[in-house]
């Protein structure tokens, strides 16, 4: 008998393989790519998110992230209510930051209308927009934390956040879908009890952060798997649209609040954190320092803040307060009539942008003197980030896949609207 | 301020990770000592602030009529179409009462729109949290589970007197 060497064997066996009659083809075995669908349960995608990835071996390829798990149809059923009935629907787009988002909804209308809100309710709007944005950054250290593994971070980051939850329990009666902002203002006065909470949590906050940082800011594994990983120049960040600590992680000194300020932002003095490397790192220093900041602009509110009145006076457009509704014929037919039938703004066109916790959060509204708007276009700052995906996660393993999403933060209530 | 690191700036301390280990380990060592942040629900129960937006229900006034006239105001508002309201003629002094009344538990957000509109303060937002259901039909109530007499009520409507 033949003898055959151990090298021959693999080659024999193909060949009988192939000899015989069979519709069998082999290509070579080891150098097939793989194609794996991340998402759309996938624990971390945060939320619906579906990733199409080419591995070769763990090495990312190529990436397709697919969106609209989620999707609501948030636009078009804008344009079949009033503005006012579409308050809680801006909830539940970036569901991390609801407050932010109801107070980009209010200002948008209120632009379109050509309604001005009293100065205690644009005050009251920047303490809220600002607690937002640390109860949605809180969240994404947290979640990129445990998304690298270190899971105590995530736990110490949510009790913060919930000390914010228990401050919208108080001011607006609700934990999570906040709808606290009204056309024209907010829906009710900051309460003394709420007022105080604000403070006693500022006051408390950075400490308590400084202990979540101290776990991770030196820990070894966890930098090594953010630095230099998924990095994005100026240039390309840009082009893609980043907005946000995104962007600003890119080392573009880029912010709403600075380049068009609203609300009183202008009379605020605050810092821009703003990092070069355009890594997952450089983007988790920014949230963390743009806390730090929010903090400091809450301060300032607190003490700028003036009595008043927080709806304005506007009898057509804003509803009127409650007492006088069930005393005086005229509100009570104002109250009917914007109910009904809307506050008809003006015959035309607005676009108006905030800097949300996640980028800019612009609404693009159309009137045609109607109650409802004509079209409602949402620019929201996750899905345009996510765009940047592909480019992110090429050449990298699969786990960093994981650190990459958590670093851009998507929220997929806004990214599919 | 919080110390930044990156890779190449780590100190041969942090480099050896064990005494990090140590520090992460005494951080979290700390932190089983001071009070508890968590609230034992069920046991513990949460007890509501006066602005809190529980589930709607309807004002009952000491005669055991309903404030409610029908007005329809609170359905055209709701946001999710939970309210269902049908209005009668009745001989008493507001001359229209709301013959059904039904709220869908499973469709109401919880948004407080209903109650902000309403012209005779008949509908507000109680502390009720505790809501469950097997099955759908449970789910909508009728105007015997949302009357709820009005001295119940009174921190909700004194709230919206003083803030709304
Ligand atoms: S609860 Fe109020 S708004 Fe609703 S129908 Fe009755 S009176 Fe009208
Ligand atoms: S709270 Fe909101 S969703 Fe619920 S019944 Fe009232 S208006 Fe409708």
């Amino acid at each position: 008998m033949e003898r055959v060497t151990k090298e021959e064997v693999p080659s024999k066996i193909l060949q009988a393989l192939l000899s015989t009659d069979s519709d069998i083809s082999v290509d070579g075995a080891l150098e097939n790519e793989m194609i794996l669908n991340m998402g759309p349960q996938h624990p971390a995608t945060h939320g619906v998110l579906r990733l199409l990835l080419r591995l070769d071996g763990e090495t990312v390829i190529a990436c397709v992230p697919e969106l609209g798990y989620l999707h609501r149809g948030y636009e078009k059923m804008a344009e079949n209510m009033t503005y006012y009935e579409f308050i809680p629907h801006t909830d539940r787009l970036d569901y991390l930051s609801p407050m932010a988002n109801n107070v980009a909804w209010a200002m948008a209308v209120e632009k379109l209308a050509g309604i001005e809100s009293p100065a205690r309710a644009q005050y009251i709007r920047m303490m809220i927009t600002e607690l937002a944005r640390i109860a949605s950054h809180l969240v994404a250290i947290g979640a990129l934390a445990m998304d690298v593994g270190a899971l105590t971070v995530f736990l110490w980051t949510l009790r913060e956040r919930e000390k914010i939850l228990d401050i919208w329990d108080i001011l607006c009666g609700a934990r999570f879908t906040n709808s606290y902002t009204r056309i024209g203002g907010v829906a009710n006065d900051a309460q003394p009890e709420a007022l105080a909470k604000v403070k006693w949590f500022i006051d408390q906050y950075e400490p308590n952060l400084d202990e979540c940082e101290k776990l991770i800011n030196t820990n070894r594994i966890f930098i090594e798997r953010l630095d230099g990983v998924g990095v994005i120049s100026a240039q390309d960040a840009i082009e893609i649209g980043f907005t946000g600590p995104n962007l600003r992680g890119s080392g573009v000194e880029f912010d709403l609040r600075r380049a068009t300020p609203y609300l009183f932002y202008n009379e605020i003095d605050f810092n821009i954190p703003v990092y070069k490397e355009g890594d997952c790192l450089a983007r988790y220093f920014v949230r963390a320092d743009e806390t730090r900041e929010s903090i400091k602009i809450i301060r300032q509110v607190l003490d700028k803040m003036p009595q008043g009145e927080v709806l304005a006076n506007s009898p057509k457009k804003v509803l009127p307060k409650k007492t006088e509704i069930y005393s005086k014929m005229e509100e009570l037919i104002h109250d009917f009539m914007i109910v009904n039938f809307g506050i008809n703004p003006p015959v035309g066109e607005v676009y108006s942008a905030v800097e949300n916790p996640k980028g800019e959060l612009g609404f693009y509204l159309v009137s045609n003197g109607e109650g409802r708007p004509w079209k409602c276009k949402i620019r929201s700052p996750s899905m345009v980030n996510l765009q940047a995906l592909p480019m992110l996660v090429k050449g990298h393993m699969v786990s960093d896949v994981v650190a990459i999403i958590g670093s851009i933060d998507p929220v997929m209530g806004e990214a599919d609207k | 301020m919080s110390v930044k690191r990156r890779e190449k700036d780590l100190t041969l301390l942090e480099k050896i990770y064990i005494p990090e280990i140590v520090k992460g380990l005494s951080l979290t060592l700390k932190s089983m000592f001071k009070p508890k942040f968590t609230l034992k629900y069920p046991e513990e129960k949460f007890i509501p602030p006066a602005s809190y937006r529980g589930r709607p229900v309807l004002v009952q006034e000491k005669d055991g009529h309903e404030r409610c006239v029908a007005c329809g105001l609170c359905s055209r508002v709701c946001p999710s179409l939970a309210i269902e309201v049908q209005a009668a003629e009745t001989e008493l002094e507001k001359e229209r009462y709301p013959e059904k009344f039904e709220i869908n538990m499973i469709r109401c957000i919880f948004c407080g729109f209903c109650e902000e509109v309403c012209p005779e303060e008949a509908i507000v937002m109680s502390k009720d949290y505790e809501m469950a259901f097997t099955n759908r039909e449970e789910a909508i109530y009728g105007k015997d589970k949302l009357l709820v007499p009005v001295e119940q009520l009174q921190d909700r409507i004194d709230f919206l007197r003083k803030y709304k």
